[in-house]
């Protein structure tokens, strides 16, 4: 018996609730509940709604970027970044997560679907390290 | 002196050019067995190489749409769920360079013999296509592995894949020392590839060779028992590899992988793990293309493709002499021939125990040289028979003279490619010795002095038949002056030794 996916699941859950209204969502939601319970699948609904929140982002233009910083970024740099990430991911809406980070030392750290973009110095000092070290 | 080292560090520093790119990662979601099931890594190649946080690297099999599964080449238990796994954008590769010859090296190309690092001046993928038909040529120069039996009756050419197959302690491995240690002088270079092997074999292995003054033009690369099976998969495709940068040159290479069995319950154990659906005796269904990419690279290049060879010797361990199993069939189809290795023989007494009926080579014969064609031309056919009649003679005594006559000269035949170990003979000196027994020679020696006989002769004929000698040795050459000149030899030795 083939195996069904995670992914198979999300894309299955948003074609099923996509254009439907409040009271026909919450019947279509309810039963997706019941066939993840009776397939066991409950252990991977973590993994199944992160899924399904990647294509409803897909779906409507959405970039989600997880940015780590040192500090609090000024609203100069958000607006520069946003329109940098548009560019690079063409799409209409880029929503930034912040996220503060000690341990990069400085700099930035750019998260994004299963892309990393990382600026940051423990990066830098990590990549000087592995030169300075190198066997030769 | 500290003013040097920060001027050093300095400068090295300002060498220091970071070039930031965008980089792919995945989290780990399981990890069990050395293999490791990650999320993520969308655009990943199957065998491309990935790293972990503690620096330990994995090679991507298994590419599904939600995981990948990854196999780790090292140590997984300090792997955990969550973990950042990064891609590296290159396929599984090895470095390799001319200084690595001389040395023990793991399935990763790193040095495991303490002495110190290889410096690499080139990284070779593990994974390459064979080469095609244009870039090839036939087999016909010979592989001399100093083994009368193999030597004479199942000769082995430049870029042929002789298997070589019996059950365990048949003599498999002793024979490819021999092999090696042979090839002192013949413009060839040596990788051995140990797969799931002891470690104390290895070390007892690498000493003999170095002893032989061996170790000069081989490379031994390990995958021992105690790694995990992932190093054990890739070690034969590692040792290819490191064949194929000397065949790039130009060069003649042999390549031994001891032994191919281990490498599929390797592959086995791994596909198993990673829930791809098993097959006849738990294989999975790729077990013979594994296999056959593997010993598809082993070639002679023709000249207009720089030349050069490699000559592959597998080795498969059977069970009760069973060559019907599933690995052992695979791998006689694949080859050029097999090296029959028989538990009887050797507890007979007969060493190499090569069985020369169900031992073949299909392509080496064109490789053969002209003397040794002529005198090795009918030793198959009359050991075949002499195997008949030995059975045959068994029921009664009243046999009449011809088969006397052949029984005698077949019992002289075995005697002469008896073979002490790590005592491999020379070509030449293998043309005078079967040129005496299928001359007739030998017949009215007594068997248990056939051995004197033969160290006599090859020693007398080496100081009375110098034309024939040279001829053979410098350019391989048969005439009737220097076959005069060994029948008279053999004719005065054999007087001599009488007496």
């Amino acid at each position: 018996m083939a195996t069904i996916s995670n992914n198979d699941i999300a894309r299955a859950i948003f074609s099923l609730s996509k254009g439907k209204s409040h009271s026909e969502l919450s019947v279509v939601l309810n039963k997706v509940a019941k066939f993840l319970f009776r397939r066991r699948l409950l252990s991977k609904s973590t993994e199944i709604l992160s899924r399904l929140s990647q294509i409803i982002n897909q779906e409507e233009g959405r970039t989600v970027a997880k940015i780590s910083s040192v500090e609090k970024l000024d609203h100069k740099t958000k607006t520069h970044l946003e329109q940098a990430l548009k560019k690079r991911y063409s799409t209409k809406e880029v929503i930034l997560v912040e996220n503060l980070d000690q341990k990069l030392l400085g700099g930035l750290k750019i998260e994004v679907n299963d892309e990393v973009i990382d600026f940051s110095i423990k990066n830098r000092v990590g990549k000087l390290q592995e030169y300075l070290t190198r066997q030769i | 002196m500290s003013n040097n080292i920060v001027e050093n560090l300095k400068k090295e520093i300002d060498n220091f050019s970071l070039q930031l790119k965008i980089e792919k990662v995945g989290k780990v979601m399981e990890v069990f067995d050395g293999i490791v099931k990650v999320s993520g890594l969308s655009d990943i190649k199957s065998s491309e190489m990935v790293t972990f946080p503690n620096g330990e690297m994995g090679v991507a099999l298994n590419i599904e749409e939600d995981v990948v599964g990854i196999i780790v080449l090292g140590d997984f238990s300090k792997i955990k769920e969550g973990d950042e796994v990064k891609a590296t954008g290159r396929i599984l590769e090895i470095p390799v360079s001319d200084s690595i010859l001389g040395r023990v090296v793991n399935a990763m190309g790193v040095p495991i013999d303490g002495k110190g690092v290889i410096k690499a001046t080139k990284t070779y993928p593990i994974e390459k296509v064979a080469p095609g038909v244009v870039t090839r040529q036939s087999v016909s120069e010979p592989v001399a592995t100093g083994i009368k039996a193999i030597d004479a009756i199942i000769p082995v050419g430049r870029g042929q894949r002789e298997l070589i197959i019996g059950d365990r302690q048949t003599g498999k491995t002793a024979i490819v020392i021999d092999a090696i240690l042979n090839q002192k002088g013949q413009n060839m270079i040596c990788v051995y590839v140990s797969i799931g092997q002891k470690d104390s074999k290895l070390r007892k292995l690498g000493a003999r060779l170095e002893a032989g003054g061996a170790m000069v033009y081989t490379v031994i690369v390990s995958a021992g028992a105690s790694e995990p099976a992932s190093m054990s998969y890739i070690a034969p495709y590692s040792g290819v590899a490191i064949a194929e940068y000397f065949m790039d040159q130009g060069k003649d290479v042999l390549i031994i992988y001891d032994d191919l069995s281990k490498h599929a319950v390797a592959y086995r154990e791994i596909s198993l793990l990673l829930r791809r659906p098993p097959g006849r005796e738990a294989y999975p269904g790729d077990v013979f293309y594994l296999h056959s990419r593997l010993l598809e690279r082993a070639c002679r290049r023709n000249e207009k493709y720089g030349g050069g060879s490699i000559t592959a010797f597998p080795i498969i361990e059977t069970q009760a002499g069973d060559i019907s199993a599933y690995i052992p069939t695979n791998v006689i189809s694949i080859t050029d021939g097999q090296i029959f290795l028989e538990a009887d023989l050797f507890y007979k007494g007969i060493r190499p125990a090569v069985n020369v009926g169900s031992s073949v080579s299909r392509v080496g014969s064109s490789a053969q040289i002209k003397a040794m064609k002529k005198v090795a031309g009918t030793l198959k056919l009359d050991l075949a028979q002499f195997r008949e009649l030995e059975a045959f003679s068994q029921f009664g005594s009243d046999l009449d003279d011809s088969t006397k006559k052949q029984l005698e000269r077949g019992k002289r035949a075995v005697e002469v490619l008896k073979q002490l170990q790590y005592a491999p003979v020379k070509t030449e000196h293998q043309v005078v010795t079967l040129y005496a027994l299928t001359k007739g020679f030998m017949d009215d020696v007594p068997v248990e002095k056939i051995k004197e006989f033969e160290a006599g002769l090859i020693d007398y004929s080496e100081r009375n038949a110098k034309v024939f000698y040279k001829e053979i040795v410098e350019f391989k050459m048969w005439t009737e002056k220097g076959e005069e000149q060994l029948k008279k030899a053999i004719a005065d030795f054999k007087s001599s030794f009488n007496k």
